[in-house]
């Protein structure tokens, strides 16, 4: 099993998908946070609610680029076939997949750490060069950035799962973008009693916010983790049955 | 690890030489279409066994029903006594290049290696002696992308080696190899059998395989047709002869 893991560890850092990855999060944060600090009028950026609104952008690019690090990781296997003889190194597929979410789960660290630091202090200097105060505590940093982290690696998690159980890599990145981007924003929208519950809205919990939602609108952040955890586990699992199940082409 | 029946009494009574490989009644169908059907064959330690057949005769399924990525609809295929898929430290026994060109192309060769090597749990230096003896050291750190169809072959050979297996199975190998590379493949195979370890070649080029194989085992349409030692095709016009009968018969 450590093999196993040392294995995707190397594969994580052998091609410049991971860099690349992070460069676009990068980009997105910059680009959000910066559009968000400008469009909005002074007395609106001076709210706490409106500063975490900004935060929550952070948690959602965050949980996103790490669903697709996950993803990828199985998903690039099985576009370029290195998938045949990592299979044949390691017949035993679910430590395949126990391996690919360990390493996953350990770079979603970094890339919720990463997009939470890069929003916060986006968001700071964009405050403070419209002169306006940040009302937010050192306890919602520390929430922001813990949470994000926490939230990023259930994310990484989930994507290695829902790679593992559908394969195809566009289908896979397109399926976690409109799950995250539109679909969750939705359930929250229209029905928030169910959408609350849901595993974006789980990681918002967790970090004190996500897009355009705070935590009046969502549950604990000691239940948001448990579903999040919850869904890691369901998701991985329904990934590594069906890839148990499957025959490789 | 050895046979028992279902009442749990081991069969000792008639031990069996543990064969690299044994296809047993080994079937594998696809709705309506039968891709390898009822294949009963085993291969003997220290011998090179060549699998012929025109393309679509069932050759690559074979190899993924034995190697555990497809799982046979009847019947079994075990290597070294159990399921590929149950064996501990494949690596260790089994070595295979499958023809399906399985490289990142954004990847190194040598990170390709040490990714697998990683994975298989042997000593990393096994990296560079298979690298070296490929002859890929001094491309190693470039992206597979770059390679050229025989360096691909010859990086697919090396990852076949990294645990230095005691059964090699090969698709094709020779695909994509200059002559220099074909040569040197042939000696490299007859030292491999002759150290009492087993080769199974899968490939559809006659000449190539004669001058290799101890023995032929030729497929047509998922089914084991004719099974010869080289001793009984005195040149390669007979096993060419015997290759166009077997598998033209069904197909008229």
């Amino acid at each position: 099993m450590i093999a196993q893991l040392r294995s995707e560890l190397h594969k994580q850092r052998s091609t410049r998908t991971s860099l690349l990855l992070m460069a676009w999060m990068v980009g997105l944060v910059v680009l959000v946070v910066a559009l968000h600090v400008l469009s909005f009028g002074a007395t609106d950026l001076s709210r706490q609610s409106n500063q975490m609104k900004i935060l929550g952008l952070g948690t959602a690019i965050g949980a996103l680029f790490a669903a697709l690090f996950g993803a990828l990781s199985i998903t690039a296997e099985f576009r370029t076939g290195t998938i045949r003889p990592t299979l044949l190194v390691t017949p035993r597929r679910t430590r395949v997949i126990a391996a690919k979410v360990g390493a996953s789960m350990l770079a979603g660290v970094g890339v919720g750490v990463l997009a939470e630091a890069l929003t916060a202090g986006g968001e700071a200097v964009g405050l403070a060069a419209r002169g306006v105060e940040v009302e937010l505590t050192g306890g919602d940093y520390a929430q922001l950035v813990a949470g994000g982290a926490a939230a990023a690696a259930f994310f990484a998690a989930i994507g290695v799962g829902v790679g593992a159980a559908v394969r195809n890599q566009v289908a896979s990145v397109v399926g976690l973008c409109v799950w995250l981007l539109l679909v969750e924003p939705l359930l929250l929208g229209d029905v928030p009693a169910v959408g609350k519950y849901a595993p974006g809205a789980s990681a918002g919990a967790v970090a004190g916010a996500i897009q355009s939602q705070i935590a009046d609108s969502l549950v604990v952040p000691g239940l948001g983790l448990a579903l999040l955890a919850a869904y890691a586990a369901l998701v991985a699992l329904a990934g590594s049955l069906l890839i148990n199940r499957r025959d490789i082409d | 690890m050895r046979d028992t029946t279902p009442d749990g009494l081991s069969r000792d009574a008639a031990p069996r030489v543990e064969r690299a490989l044994r296809a047993t009644r080994l079937t594998k169908r696809y709705g309506d279409v039968v891709a390898v059907d009822g294949l009963t064959f085993s291969l003997v330690p220290g011998t090179i066994t060549g699998l012929l057949g025109p393309n679509g005769a069932g050759k690559t399924t074979t190899l993924r029903l034995v190697l555990g990525l497809a799982a046979p609809t009847s019947g079994t295929a075990a290597v070294f006594g159990r399921p590929y898929r149950l064996l501990e430290e494949p690596s260790r026994r089994v070595g295979a290049l499958l023809e399906s060109d399985d490289f990142d192309p954004g990847r190194s060769g040598r990170n390709h290696l040490l990714a697998l090597t990683l994975a298989a749990g042997v000593d990393i230096a096994r990296v560079e002696e298979v690298l070296a003896l490929v002859e890929l050291t001094d491309a190693a750190d470039r992206p597979v992308g770059t390679y050229s169809l025989g360096m691909r072959q010859r990086l697919g050979l090396a990852a076949a080696l990294l645990g230095d297996p005691e059964l090699l199975i090969l698709d094709e190998p020779a695909n994509g190899l200059d002559p220099a590379g074909v040569h040197w493949l042939r000696a490299f195979l007859r030292a491999f059998a002759q150290a009492g370890r087993t080769v199974l070649i899968c490939s559809h080029v006659l000449a190539e395989v004669a001058q290799t194989v101890d023995s032929i085992l030729i497929l047509s349409r998922g089914r084991l047709v004719a099974e010869r030692h080289m001793e009984d095709l005195p040149d390669a016009r007979t096993l060419e002869a015997l290759y166009l009968s077997a598998t033209t018969d069904e197909a008229a």
